[in-house]
Parts: structure tokens; sequence; C-alpha cells
């Protein structure tokens, strides 16, 4: 770590010095610096909760910092929210998007804008149309301007909200604007992520960028330096071209990992006992008749892209979806479709893809969180008692490691690791005997995973079957002891994963696309 | 924050113990804080303000005004909201005083199970038909209102109905006079404010009204029943709706089909200025119950210190607006629809 490498320049787009900030019971940053320069791409990585979002969140005007100063080139600033940032040529493109679905791409990218094409008075949709074009020339992006936003791909989207950020800082007259780009990937397939980071290189010409992805191989490839986080605190920063993948992993938790990186060695073998039967079930433009078993304590990957009816499959056999035909059986109990308060009741738990919006009550506590399918059993004489509430509670925070100040503090306030094993938490305290994991490890940082991954074992041995879809075919064959393959709707291989015998990758993405 | 607590080093234990703010107050207390002051000033309008006459008054008020407000709280904790109170309060009014000529004492459970009836509807229209709450109780208010009209004097206009001398008694006993030197409102307050305390605080179905308005689809994948603890929360605001008409004509010894009508705006303020957040989800009984003093206190000082009674609308909707200001937890809603 160099004295120089925070420190500003007269290169220097942005910088922030000394930043502190605190929320109720956490320092969220403990006086950070960051400094980014002209044409630079900066990766930034940290575990969830290590202060990223907060960092951004400040040098976009969204938050206030408690100390410490803004400094935009050269001079010190304020920013009091995001229009005021953009004013000053700093823009952030949100993981899940900014764009308003309804209105055509010209319309969102002049949005708010559209003064600029008057003549006499009235819009002129030609003159607006034209400069789309030629705005989206600058992202290599070609599509018809007129389309509304919900009919291109998530990577269109991407870009263009870029483009529009560049279009902005022009409007405002500033040079070389800082684009921040949260997590852009996650909701990319490969190729458009290709495409995403290939653009990058030309936008680098003309801004700054700030990259933020968990996936840290692109921070690596795509980036000129990188900084690391950890805890709200600056850890250090490397140049890319000396950083390596297993130094940033271990910079970011502060413990090197093993090689045994999906603890493939705890893998247990299954039992006998079939926990779930699936029996011709289908779905109608979703997925084709298909049969399956889950042992207990055994972890079924199911593989393939997104639309090969993995996630459909899945939703019918939590109720939450009805299906057409077939049955799904929990040891001998048929249950009865599209209901899931029936399959909860049998002993199905999911685990959703996207736990603050479909697995928790932010607003709540941890405590009501976990007890949430317990509260039965958690009562004397037909009225919850809250010391046995507090007992359950603080039990499920010790087994599952939820790292929270107490059992009362909201939801919203935990890290994203800390919620999931919340989520985990509540299905484990009802005894369920079948689990649902959909990506349980998205958005999670690499520390939580290593967490996640343990617990997931340790729920194999005790017998509890699982249906697992993860966010990387490495995370899936590490993981389970067998796996299905779907594509297009269609079962279409069966293979083992036994720890022994792990199938490579190469095996599978064959059949997957 | 993750690991923070074991990555510890003294300096940054430093740096907390400099910043960190006490953790968030409970937005109960400012409505205290708020009842405290505004409660000095009426007092240095008029030192009569501070009376145990008045006071008792005021109390009684709340008392009245609780019921409904409890019943409104459980419909916008769930995530709704019951504009339908106005006019299931008028409604009750004048039923239960045609009720007590056959009746007797049982037009009291009768104009109850009236007042959850008309919250299964209510609920019913929200979960089954699936229109908003919002305009499904504003719709079934209207048609109450225009019931509470008719049943009041047939095809004639609107007007108050009374209670025959010769059935005094039957209010008498259960409402009016005191007992063992407290007004028999206040017990009866205290008991409703007791039994929704229990419901919502500890019993399945209450939490279920917390889950359900926190986040209604990871209560539906959680197996909970939306329908039936929406159309419970919603039958908790009719039975307090009707709780509210029954002790405004036992206290009346009539009925009137118009004395609904202030009781959303009040219902609704009540809940919100004690903290109970709009979004639903957050919030509780004894915030209600500071919410409803305060609403009374407002009220009645604004009588007491001689306030123009046509002006006194205006000064209760900005004064709404400033105690949302105050007690409503913003930060949590960045964006106000």
């Amino acid at each position: 770590m160099s004295d120089t490498s925070y420190g500003a320049n007269q290169d220097t787009v942005v910088a922030v010095r000394q930043i502190t900030k605190v929320f109720p019971g956490v320092v969220a940053l403990d006086r950070v610096d960051l400094a980014v320069h002209k044409n630079e791409v900066v990766g930034l990585v940290g575990e969830n909760g290590a202060g990223k979002s907060v960092l951004m969140k400040i040098m976009i005007g969204l938050e206030q910092p408690d100390e410490g100063t803004i400094v935009l080139r050269g001079e010190e600033t304020t920013l009091r929210d995001p229009s005021d940032a953009i004013k000053n040529g700093i823009g952030m493109v949100f993981q899940d998007g900014s764009l308003l679905p309804n209105l055509s791409v010209k319309e969102n990218l002049f949005l708010c804008h559209e003064a600029d094409f008057r003549k006499v008075g009235i819009l002129s949709l030609r003159a607006m149309r034209d400069a789309a074009r030629e705005l989206l020339k600058r992202v290599k992006l070609d599509i018809d301007v007129d389309l509304p936003v919900t009919e291109i791909s998530p990577a269109e989207r991407q870009m263009v909200e870029i483009a529009r950020l560049l279009w902005l800082s022009q409007q405002y007259g500033k040079e070389n604007p800082l684009l921040i780009l949260d997590e852009p990937t996650t909701v990319l397939a490969d190729a458009e992520r290709n495409r995403l980071f290939s653009i990058l290189q030309d936008i680098k010409k003309q801004a700054s960028v700030i990259l933020i992805s968990h996936r840290l191989q692109e921070i690596l490839e795509n980036s000129d330096r990188i900084v690391v986080l950890k805890d709200g605190k600056n850890v250090t920063e490397i140049p890319a071209s000396k950083a390596k993948l297993s130094r940033i992993e271990q910079l970011m938790v502060g413990h090197t990992f093993s090689a045994d990186r999906f603890k493939e060695d705890e893998q247990a073998t299954p039992g006998k006992v079939e926990i779930l039967s699936v029996k011709n079930l289908s779905k109608a433009g979703l997925f084709e008749p298909l049969s399956f078993t889950v042992r207990q304590g055994e972890i079924v990957g199911l593989v393939g892209l997104v639309g090969s009816g993995k996630e459909a499959v899945c939703n019918c056999i939590a109720g939450l979806d009805k299906a057409d035909t077939g049955d799904v059986f929990l040891g001998e109990r048929k249950l009865p479709s599209g209901s899931p308060s029936a399959a909860v009741k049998a002993g199905i738990g999911h685990i959703p893809i996207d736990r603050r919006s479909e697995g928790l009550a932010l607003m709540m506590s941890v405590a009501e969180n976990v007890n949430l399918l317990v509260l039965d059993r958690l009562k004397t004489a037909g009225f919850l008692s809250p010391a046995r509430e507090k007992k359950n509670a603080q039990y499920w925070i010790s087994e599952c490691q939820i790292k929270t100040p107490s059992i009362g503090t909201l939801c919203a306030n935990l890290s994203g690791g800390n919620q999931q094993k919340t989520v985990i938490s509540k299905w484990l305290s009802s005894r369920v005997r079948l689990l649902i994991l959909d990506h349980p490890t998205r958005g999670v940082d690499v520390g939580a995973k290593d967490e996640i991954y343990k617990l997931i074992r340790r729920l194999a041995k005790e017998g509890i079957g699982m249906l697992i879809m993860c966010d990387t075919l490495e995370e899936d064959i590490g993981l389970a002891n067998r796996m299905l393959v779907m594509k297009d709707g269609r079962l279409v291989k069966e293979i083992e994963s036994s720890s022994q015998k792990k199938p490579s990758p190469q095996d599978i993405i064959g059949l997957i696309v | 924050m993750a690991d923070i607590e074991q990555a510890d080093t003294a300096e940054s234990q430093d740096v907390r113990k400099r910043l960190i703010r006490p953790g968030r107050i409970s937005p109960v207390y400012f409505t205290i804080a708020l009842l405290v002051v505004v409660g000095l000033l009426f007092y240095l309008g008029n030192r009569n303000f501070l009376s145990l006459y008045n006071l008792n008054t005021i109390i009684s008020f709340s008392a009245i005004l609780l019921m409904v407000a409890l019943g409104q709280m459980c419909a916008i904790l769930v995530g709704g909201i019951d504009l339908s109170v106005g006019g299931l309060v008028s409604f009750i009014s004048v039923v239960f005083i045609l009720l007590i000529e056959p009746l007797g004492y049982l037009a009291y459970p009768a104009c109850l199970l009236i007042g959850v009836i008309i919250g299964y509807i209510n609920g019913n229209v929200l979960t089954r038909i699936k229109i908003p709450s919002f305009i499904a109780t504003l719709a079934t208010g209207g048609i109450l209102t225009s019931l509470a009209y008719v049943a009041s004097s047939g095809a004639g206009a609107p007007r108050p109905v009374n209670l025959p001398p010769a059935k005094y008694y039957v209010v008498d006993t259960i409402v009016n006079g005191r007992l063992l030197t407290v007004s028999k409102v206040l017990y009866i307050g205290f008991a409703v404010l007791l039994i929704y305390y229990v419901i919502l605080r500890f019993t399945s179905t209450g939490r279920n009204i917390f889950y359900v308005g926190s986040n209604i689809k990871m209560s539906w994948m959680s197996g909970i029943s939306i329908t039936k603890t929406r159309n419970i929360a919603f039958m908790l605001s009719g039975a307090g709706a009707a709780i509210t008409g029954l002790l405004i004509s036992s206290v009346r010894y009539g009925g009137d089909p118009m004395v609904g009508n202030a009781y959303i705006l009040n219902s609704i303020a009540a809940v919100v200025v004690g903290g109970t957040a709009l979004t639903g989800g957050a919030g509780g009984v004894i915030n209600t119950l500071f919410g409803a003093i305060f609403m009374s206190m407002l009220d009645n000082g604004m009588n007491v210190v001689g306030i123009n009674q046509y002006f006194q609308q205006s000064i209760l909707g900005a004064m709404v607006i400033v105690c949302v200001t105050l007690t409503f937890d913003r930060t949590k809603t960045p964006i106000v629809k």
C-alpha cells in the first residue's frame, strides 16, 4: 500500500477523503479514501457490508457523509442529491436499472431534458431520434430507439443508461464524467456480459468508471486498479495487472480459502428414503412432463439456462404455481397443486432468489423473522410466549451464526449474508424436510458464502433433502450429490456428482446450451 | 456489517463512540412530547384546560376515539386503510338506538356483530374481488352513510333519532355513570385496548397481520393465509368502529346519522400521529393510545381556548401534517406515494 495511491493528482476526477458514515449501531465507513483518475476503471471489491454501496451512495449524493470531504476536479464539493451529482458529472447505473419500462429508448435517454428538442414549442421527435442514434453510437449500440425499454435486453438497457449519463454530463459541460456500475453483470447472460465489457473499454476513453462486482474475475480482467474495502475501511489497492484472484479474496475476507471451496469433503452419502418424488409433473409452455426423486440428505442440483424450466419446476413443487399434470409426493403424502401453505405444512421450505422482496419482512426484527413459521410451537396456554420466542430466536441465531447486534434488530439493518442466514434459519426452525434453494449465495460475499456452504452440508447430514439452483456451474457441481440437467423445458440428463468423482463443468456445459 | 466485532481495533472503537447516535427513538416518545408541549400551550391560553373536570372530558373523548382508531390501526398495519369507519360509526349509532326498543341489552352485541360483519365484507371486497381497500372502503363507507340516513328518517331528510326515556336504563347500566368514581367509558376503553393489545401481541393471527403488512409476498410464500389475515384485520376495524358508534349513542341517548364523518380523518390521524407506519407492518396499540389522546386533546383544547369552531378543522388538518412530520419515521420511506 503506497501513500501516493489514495492521493489525488492533476488527473484526479473525483476524490473522497477520510469519509466516515455511521448508522445507528453500525460504522458503515471509517475514514475511507478513494480517488478516481481520468480514463481509469477502478474495481471496487469487498464483502457484503464492507461499505461499498454506502460509499457509492455518498458519491452520488444519496447519502451525506458524517465526516470527510468530496473533492471534484480539485474543488471541495457537497453533493446534495443525485441530480446534483450528475450536474457535477457523476452518475450511477443501478443493479436493477432505473429506466422507465413503458417509455421508448429515446424518451428514456432524454427524460426530463426534452426541452432541448423543442421546435417552436413542440417536441421534434425526429431531432430526438437522430440525437438518440448518435448517442447510442458512442456505446456501440445499434437498436431501434422507438422500442419501449421492456423490449430490449438487460445489457442493452444498461448501455442506454450509460449513454444517458454520458450525455447528461456533456450537457452540463463536464469532461470525463465518472460512471459507477453497481453489479452490472448480475442480470446478464455470458454473451451480454462480454459485450458490456468490450464497450467498457471504449467508454474508458471518454470517462472514468467505478466497477463493483461480486465476480472477482471480471474485476481483474476489466479494471486498471483494484481497491479493497473491508469492514468500512480501506484495506489496500493494487494495480489490476499485479493482482491475483486468491490474493484479493484473501484480502477481502481476511483469511485464505482452502482449495476445498464447496466443502466437498463434508459431502454426505444420501440416505435410502425418498423424501420427494415428482411424477410426470408438467406445466404448459414452461416444462414437459418429468419425474425425479430426492432422497434423505441428498443435494440435487437443477442445472440449465434461465428459461430452461428449472425455476418453474421448483415453483410447482413449492406450490407457488399450479402444475398442469402430474403429482408431487413428500414422503407418502400427495401435495395439492398450487398451495404454498400446504407445501409449507408438509415440510417444504423455499429459499427465494430475492430475499429482500420474497424472503424477509425487512422492517421486522430478526427474531420475528426467525419465528415466523413456528409461532404455534412458541405458545403457552394458547398465547405467544415472549420468553419462548426469545429462546427460539437466540438458538437459531447462534446455530446459523447470524451476526446481529440483538434479536430485536431489524432485518433491513443486516448485511446480505446475514439476511440470507436469517431466511435459512426460519426454515430450519420449522423442521423442514425438503429445502428448495434458489441461488442461495446470490449477492452474498465470499465469507458468508463459505458459511452458507457449511450450513448446507450440515443440513444434508441431518437428513434434509435439498433441491438447489446455483449462480455458477462450479457451485452446482461442488455442492450437489446428483445433478439434473434441464434444457428447453425437458429433463435431458441425470449426472452423479459424488465427492470422489466430480464431473467437470466442460462435461455439462455442452448439455445445457 | 459482517465481522465488525472481531475486526475491531481500539482506534475504530473510538470513532464509534464519537459518532454513534443513540438508537432510533421510538416514534411514540415524539407523540408524548407533542402531547406535553401542545397541552402546555392550551394551558397558557386557558388555565381551566388542566382542571380535573376538563381532563376527565378529554380522557373520555379519547376513549371513544381510541376504539375506532384501534380498528383503523389494524387495517393500516395489514397494509390497507379503512375509509368506511365514518359511515360505520354513523350507521351503528342510528341502528343501535333503533334496536334497543326490541332487543334491550342485546342491542350491544348485535351492533358489535354488525360491525364485524361489515368488516368481513370490506375484507372480502379486498381479498376476493381484489379491489384496493382505499377504494373498497370508500365505497362501502358511502353505502353505510346513506343507510344511516335512510334508517334515521326513511324517505325524509336525515335527522337524529332519540332514545325513548323509558329505555335510558339500558345505556345507563352499561356505559353512563361511574363505577368506583371512574367513569364506565374508561373501563370499556381499557378493556378493549387490552383485547387489541393481546390479539396483536400474543396471537399468531395478530403477528400475521404484521407479517402481511410488512411483506405480503413473503407471507404468502411462507404459507400464511393472506385472505384470512386481511379479513380479520378488517373485522377488527369494523368492531372498533362499531364500539365507537355504540359509545357515542349511549352517551348522547340518541343516534345521529352524521356523527361518524369526523372519525375518518380523526381515526387515521390518531394512528399515524402515534407513529404507526402508513406503509403497514410497524406500529402498535400503545402508539395509537397516545395518538388518540393527542387528537382528543387538540379537539378539546381548541374549544377551551375559544378558537372559532369553523376554523378548527383547518388547524386540525394542519396539525395532522405537522404531527405526522414529527412522528413518522420518514427515513425508511424515501419516496412517498
